[in-house]
């Protein structure tokens, strides 16, 4: 308990030293407007937060921060709080225009320039736990970049992938696709095995999906995979693998 | 006399100042009354400061099912998808001891140094479920927020890399906007077969940290 004070004291002159670091001053400064009836304060960044202040219309606030979906925000006396974006988008700035933030919504989905997700699933009856990065070259088409690792009870396996996905529908809130793609895979066969015998091999593969907007800038995505390892032997292995993740887009 | 005389000049002077101040106060009419000292910008997505990522270290006591319990360390990366759910990526480390077998039978090692060394990887989904306040004096509060967390990683103890599933809860306390200290509780699960057996091991985690949003 002592050390939990003392580590509480040693960061309160943080707090200054870091406005400092970072340069809060003489930047430009957001300020808004309110043009609504009222405009709701929270005690802080969510929902579940009670509502303690209210802005009146015509006040002008400072934007300080913003934490996912909400801002906050200072008052001419000082006062700070938390406004939903959706609420500091009904307001003015200086110019006189509406404030430009947007909550993501379906229609962001739609329009998504990159995405990148985490992904569980099984690959040949093993535990795969996979990430991605994608990039939009088009509103159909996007390149991937995937690692993965493969856990199994006899070896474990890396692998990287890179893959081409299209997607005939990017409107729907339900969007099936369509991958192709090439890659690397290590194997390490577990320790306690009699030949453990490491090896690597180019491998290919095909699969199809979907991806399922839920909200705000995430949606789920699921997946199987049916992969082909290029071996030197005669005769290629095979693996399916499905997926299951969830994705976010910006 | 004294007064006609004072009436003749104290006219035209009276006359003089007003008319300087009335062309005065035209020529500040022109500039306004407050210089403003910012300049008008239009805000933007990019003006405003988000902090969605944390970054944070944390310390705490790891208990190594047969392993007996081991200083832990590590540290986490999270996103904050929304002000419910977040991600999050940690790495820990921490050092096996010994077995109630090997000391008691003296001489004998199920494992090598090297093989001791624990580490582990996770990658897990978290959701606020009670977000509060804590109320330090009258006047001053911290933000709080109590959640459940679970997910999967990889553990790489005694000579093999396992799959780890990994669930528990968390308590934070927002000291500034910036800066929060974790007190967290995890249970890891994988599958072993050091001792015999294939078994799962269960362990449990406390720990608690400070962290930084940007």
């Amino acid at each position: 308990m002592p050390i939990a004070i003392l580590m509480i004291l040693l960061l309160l002159p943080a707090q200054s030293w870091a406005g400092g670091l970072w340069g809060s001053e003489g930047q430009d400064v957001a300020r808004v407007q309110v043009t609504e009836a009222y405009l709701s304060w929270r005690t802080g960044p969510a929902s579940g937060y009670p509502v303690f202040h209210t802005s009146e219309k015509g006040e002008w606030l400072t934007i300080l921060q913003r934490k996912t979906n909400w801002i906050k925000v200072m008052d001419s006396r000082g006062r700070e709080g938390w406004v939903s974006v959706a609420d500091l988008a009904q307001t003015v700035d200086v110019t006189g225009e509406t404030v430009s933030l947007q909550v993501p919504d379906l229609d962001s989905f739609g329009k998504r320039r990159a995405e990148a997700g985490l992904m569980m699933g099984e690959f040949d009856g093993a535990a795969v736990m996979a990430g991605y990065g994608g990039l939009w070259l088009t509103r159909n088409l996007s390149a991937e970049l995937w690692g993965s690792q493969i856990l199994g009870s006899a070896s474990e396996i890396r692998m990287v992938n890179g893959n081409l996905v299209h997607q005939p529908f990017p409107d729907w809130r339900i969007s099936p696709f369509f991958t192709l793609g090439i890659g690397h895979i290590w194997v390490e066969p577990k320790a306690s095995l009699a030949q453990p015998e490491e090896r690597d091999n180019s491998i290919g593969h095909a699969g199809l999906g979907i991806r399922a907007y839920i909200t705000d800038r995430y949606f789920i995505r699921a997946e199987v995979k049916d992969y082909k390892v290029f071996t030197t032997r005669s005769t290629n292995e095979e693996a399916t693998e499905w997926k299951i993740g969830l994705s976010i887009f910006f | 006399m004294e007064n006609r005389t004072k009436h003749l000049f104290l006219k035209p002077l009276c006359l003089a100042a007003g008319l300087c101040t009335a062309a005065a106060g035209q020529a500040q009419e022109d500039r306004p009354l407050i210089e403003p000292d910012v300049t008008p910008v239009p805000v933007t997505e990019a003006l405003i400061d988000t902090e969605n990522f944390e970054i944070g270290a944390f310390v705490g006591v790891l208990n190594i099912e047969d392993f007996e319990s081991s200083l832990l360390y590590g540290g986490k990366l999270t996103y904050h998808l929304s002000e419910s759910f977040f991600f999050e990526a940690g790495v820990g480390f921490a050092e096996g001891g010994e077995t109630s077998f090997e000391k008691l039978a003296g001489d004998v090692e199920v494992l090598t140094d090297s093989e001791r060394d624990y580490s582990y990887y996770n990658i897990n989904l978290g959701y606020n479920v009670l977000p509060g306040e804590a109320f330090l004096t009258e006047n001053y509060a911290f933000n709080t927020n109590f959640y459940l967390i679970a997910g999967a990683g990889a553990t790489e103890f005694a000579g093999d890399t396992r799959f780890t599933l990994n669930a528990g809860a968390g308590y934070q306390v927002l000291l500034t906007d910036s800066v929060s200290v974790h007190f967290g509780v995890r249970q890891h699960f994988y599958d072993i077969d050091v001792l015999g057996e294939e078994k799962t091991s269960v362990n449990t985690e406390v720990s608690t940290g400070l962290s930084v949003f940007f």
